[in-house]
């Protein structure tokens, strides 16, 4: 196997809180292929945005710090980086686009003078250079009469069409690795589904690594290779796509997958009640503590739950963090 | 059995203001019929500005139609006035999208489930407490929450209030308008169910607001799908989801990603964006994104025809 492009070791990212130092991720590590899409899975609260926003850098400042644990990207370590060089991988080899295309773009400048700065800033491109490859971006997302909409300003297109921009600004240093932070979410179904053949597409042309972020099943399945399912900060479970939905080994991926209707192939007049995963993420004052967080919402948890937290235990390339992953 | 609603002929416009002091009409909802009957469940899909929430606020008279009619339980309910407009209030309630916003957030929980008796009075100050206690029990809430703010409770419980609320009259209708697309996967789940155990125990009757067509397949027995302010496929659940006819529903479906790897359909894309609403197009509004679009499409609108019992769609190639 070739080395992977992003690997994360044993992250630790604490949050001050008032009450002091609570850990938003708490020992987490994984690693990203060249080519292979990567998705986090989990409801909010759960880290999966914070982990994102450590792999840019973007953690928010005096707030959020990476207490322990490495980044590696291309051998270096972006948790011990400066400003200068983390500035030089944002946006160039490392991009992420935001959940809500309305107010990630800035609404005063026109779209192209938006993805021309990013090609002048690393790319060192001309101004003339970089609005001519700019046109060329906006055509590779599919935005129709691109010459013409380059001129355009953020409010005079339609959601898709920003969230295209937003790709377009991502894609046009060609990075290595891009993050999706929940694309789609404040988009319709139609134009959801062609951002995610857009992004699918995209990935296999350029052969970049995707990290989708979401908590939809059904986007997980058809777009990611594998998947790591997140509860209160820690890993749940991870594994290839279809075996961990087909057999999930962890009562929180079971419990994200059945809770949700799903459009079934032939429906039929039966319609049981929801699986319920009851309560809510617990708070962050609780994340650090030495047991399963999963145990105050699952109905398999014993005393051992409560009071260790479970290591992890490998199924084949599936893992999953539960006492009880074996009978499940 | 009789539908306990009835709507015909549905139309709502908003005024545009365009230069030189001319003003033109938006067409929100086109001439819409609809009905549900007593204890089942309507639900009405389609993307952003199809006009779903729009025709559901014109039916609890919250913007004013500017046609057809709404008829209740037998009454003409766009004809009430004052007193009785009051009274009929009690009988349709709405459950709110958003369950940060929908609640004041200088109420106590038990004045915001307490208020529509209040306004309404459907019952004896008297009775009022013990009648919200009541209704925190049924939505799953704890006694001592009901001295808690709204800041103090998580989305789930927030919505749980939303839902009290809209029960105190004891409405034999309500309109859920996206009423769990604001919520966490997990704790939606909770809120359908609490949804579906409520119709059953208390009879009740919804119209369910919805652009997510897992949960209306969930929730629903009939379906509306809803294209530029028109009815474009009207039919039971089962024929919707498994014998799609419009079009336009085939794209919505095929677009949904699924975990059922049976499910294998193929993805019908429909390019662009709707036209212009306040320029609708002369013939079928959805002629300039359909894959089979021929002439005669955009030459007159297609009526929304009967093409098998319980199965209506608008389209001329159906």
């Amino acid at each position: 196997m070739t080395e992977p492009l992003l690997k994360v070791e044993n992250l630790r990212i604490e949050l001050a809180l008032r009450s002091g130092q609570a850990p938003v991720i708490d020992d987490l590590s994984l690693e990203l292929h060249a080519g292979e899409t990567l998705s986090f899975v989990g409801e909010s609260g759960c880290g999966k945005s914070m982990t994102a926003l450590a792999i840019m850098g973007l953690l928010p400042e005096g707030v959020g710090s990476v207490a322990s644990g490495r980044i590696l990207f291309d051998g270096r370590d972006m948790a011990q980086m400066n400003d200068a060089e983390l500035r030089g991988i944002r946006g160039n080899e490392i991009s992420m686009i935001f959940q809500e295309p309305m107010t990630s773009l800035n609404p005063v400048y026109t779209v192209g003078e938006q993805i021309a700065e990013v090609l002048r800033r690393h790319k060192g491109m001309s101004k003339a250079q970089a609005w001519t490859r700019a046109i060329e971006l906006l055509d590779a997302v599919r935005i129709p009469n691109a010459a013409a909409r380059v001129s355009d300003y953020p409010h005079q297109m339609s959601g898709g069409q920003r969230q295209r921009v937003m790709i377009a600004i991502a894609l046009a240093c060609s990075p290595k690795i891009l993050i999706a932070d929940e694309p789609t979410t404040a988009l319709d179904v139609t134009v959801q589904a062609q951002i995610f053949d857009l992004l699918r597409d995209l990935g296999r042309e350029t052969g970049t690594a995707i990290i989708l972020i979401t908590h939809d099943m059904g986007a997980v399945a058809e777009m990611a290779d594998r998947m790591v399912v997140m509860y209160a900060g820690r890993k749940a479970e991870d594994g290839p796509v279809r075996p961990v939905i087909n057999h999930p080994r962890h009562p929180y991926t079971k419990g994200l997958i059945s809770c949700v209707p799903h459009l079934l192939a032939e429906l039929t007049e039966e319609r049981p009640d929801l699986t319920e995963v009851s309560g809510i993420v617990p708070s962050l004052a609780s994340f650090g503590a030495d047991a399963c967080l999963f145990a105050s919402r699952c109905d398999m948890a014993d005393d051992k739950c409560r009071s260790q937290r479970p290591p992890e235990v490998a199924f084949g390339e599936q893992h999953s963090a539960c006492w009880k992953a074996d009978r499940l | 059995m009789t539908a306990l609603l009835d709507v015909k002929n549905l139309s709502i416009r908003f005024p545009i203001k365009r230069s030189w002091g001319r003003s033109s009409w938006l067409y929100a909802v086109d001439d819409v019929s609809f009905e549900v009957k007593r204890g089942e469940t309507l639900a009405i899909v389609g993307e952003s500005g199809s006009g779903k929430t729009t025709a559901a606020l014109g039916v609890a008279r919250l913007v004013q139609a500017s046609g057809g009619t709404v008829n209740l339980d037998g009454q003409d309910f766009l004809g009430l006035e004052l007193e009785e407009l009051r009274q009929a209030r009690a009988k349709v309630q709405v459950i709110f999208q958003d369950p940060y916003s929908s609640l004041n957030p200088r109420l106590r929980a038990e004045a915001i489930v307490r208020e529509p008796m209040d306004s309404i009075g459907t019952l004896p100050v008297s009775e009022r407490p013990a009648r919200v206690a009541e209704l925190f029990e049924q939505v799953g809430l704890r006694p001592e929450q009901m001295k808690l703010f709204p800041h103090q409770f998580s989305g789930g419980q927030r919505q749980r209030i939303g839902i009290a609320r809209a029960l105190s009259t004891n409405p034999e209708f309500i309109i859920c308008d996206e009423a769990v697309s604001a919520l966490d996967v997990a704790v939606q789940a909770q809120i359908l169910n609490l949804l579906r155990r409520l119709q059953r125990d208390l009879g009740l009757t919804y119209l369910f607001i919805s652009h997510d067509l897992g949960v209306v397949q969930h929730m629903s027995d009939h379906i509306a799908v809803m294209y530029m302010g028109k009815i474009v496929e009207y039919a039971d659940r089962l024929s919707l989801f498994n014998n799609p006819k419009h079009p336009y529903t085939k794209a919505l479906l095929s677009a949904v990603p699924s975990v059922d790897q049976k499910r294998k359909v193929e993805r019908l894309l429909i390019p662009g964006d709707p036209p212009n609403p306040l320029d609708p197009p002369k013939g079928c509004r959805f002629a300039s994104r359909c894959p089979f679009v021929e002439d005669a499409c955009k030459a007159a609108q297609p009526p929304l025809d009967e093409i098998s019992p319980q199965h209506k769609v608008a389209c001329i190639k159906a």
